[in-house]
């Protein structure tokens, strides 16, 4: 079977991602030490760690270009995310590494890509990648004062509280709005419902879909 | 001018001059005025008049009178000797107008102290996280989508948030502090 038409329930889908043949192409004499390191760093890159500097060590000291080395950390990091991303329940081992196999990557090679994809990495993995889904700021930080005008330019006797919240978002930015009492009202009520909503949500079992 | 006109014209022009001044209506101008509800005058009499009567409108609104105040008040102007005293029926319209205007002039004149954006409307949305890009179904939790509008000197802007629910929880927790604090400046005054 060539590398471009496996069988249909491989899980890279119908066709093999070009940086994975790449990598199958340029792993002869890749020894598994040198395998290992890169594969560790591929690993902590998906885990959003930086891995630069363990990827220039490894490529100073080995003796394989750096432009095989390109191809091979390439084609290992699609070989992960595709894997990753598939649950467990729905791709089992023996498949996965039955489908490296097929892409003619050694056996060595094979059982250190499954032991990522099934060890105990697994969870970490799923955690990174699940960040990067995408998703609105969250709130980091709320502050707030509650404030009394007493006497304005316009009003003599104004005697009117309002809130002054402050909020930190996730991405860095920050947010800061007055809010007339009224208002807060409305704002804590709608608060208070969403809760109610959510918790409703979390009791209602019939929305767990299952594969 | 027969006095119910009389009464009905100043109504007329009270209002005019607090979309002016108070509600940002720029379409409303002294001459559209005179023309609309004063067409017989002469623009000296008309200039007297309106300016006469923005200084009463900005002295109740700046005082934010009650009722008794705006009472003591007119009565002080209709005992005025000389041109600048006010007839029964000129009072009454002064009162129906701010009877009914009162507290939007006060929502007003407050703004205009206001530097910071306003919450001015909330819309939000329970959602589901079905399956992520991982494809995990397991871990299905519900989100809530927030947005504010928060309003600055006409200038409307939308802030976005997500929230888990925990984070509407601990939110929750600090607003029944926030209530707790307005009650006691509330109760105390």
């Amino acid at each position: 079977m060539s590398l471009s038409q496996v069988k249909e329930s491989s899980f890279l889908g119908g066709r093999i991602p070009p940086e994975i043949e790449a990598m199958s192409r340029n792993l002869k004499d890749v020894d598994q030490e040198l395998f290992r390191k890169l594969l560790k760093a591929v690993v902590s890159a998906l885990e959003g760690k930086d891995c630069r500097e363990a990827m220039k060590s490894v490529a100073e000291s080995s003796v394989i270009p750096q432009e095989r080395l390109s191809h091979i950390i390439a084609g290992m990091h699609r070989v992960l995310s595709e894997a990753i991303r598939i649950p467990t329940m729905l791709l089992k081992q023996e498949a996965f590494k039955e489908d490296l196999r097929e892409l003619r990557i050694p056996e060595d090679f094979v059982s250190d890509f499954s032991s990522v994809v099934f060890g105990n990495r697994r969870a970490a993995l799923e955690a990174a990648s699940s960040q990067r889904d995408p998703q609105l700021p969250a709130l980091e930080d709320f502050k707030w004062r509650v404030d009394v005008a007493i006497s304005t330019s316009s009003l003599a006797r104004a005697l009117q509280p309002s809130v002054l919240m402050q909020m930190k978002l996730s991405d860095g930015r920050f947010h800061r709005f007055e809010v007339p009492v009224s208002k807060f009202q409305e704002l804590r009520y709608n608060v208070a419902l969403i809760l109610k909503e959510m918790n409703d949500l979390e009791k209602r079992s019939i929305l767990k879909i299952q594969d | 001018m027969s006095d119910p006109e009389a009464t009905k014209s100043l109504g007329c022009l009270l209002n005019g001059i607090a979309q002016k001044i108070y509600f940002n209506n720029n379409e409303i101008t002294e001459d559209l005025l005179k023309e609309k509800f004063y067409p017989e005058m002469t623009q000296e009499e008309f200039n007297v008049l309106y300016e006469k009567t923005e200084g009463l409108l900005k002295s109740i609104a700046r005082a934010d009178m009650d009722h008794a105040q705006l009472e003591a008040f007119l009565t002080a102007q209709t005992k005025k000797q000389g041109g600048g005293g006010m007839s029964v029926e000129q009072t009454a319209a002064i009162f129906r107008f701010w009877k009914n205007q009162r507290v939007r002039v006060r929502e007003s004149l407050l703004g205009q102290s206001r530097w910071e954006p306003s919450l001015k409307a909330l819309f939000w949305r329970v959602d589901l996280q079905v399956v992520d890009s991982c494809g995990n179904t397991d871990n299905s939790r519900p989100v809530v989508l927030i947005e504010m509008e928060l309003v600055r000197a006409e200038k409307n802007e939308f802030l976005c948030l997500e929230f888990d629910e925990v984070k509407v929880d601990q939110v929750l927790k600090k607003m029944a502090n926030i209530q707790e604090s307005i009650n006691r400046i509330v109760n105390h005054t």
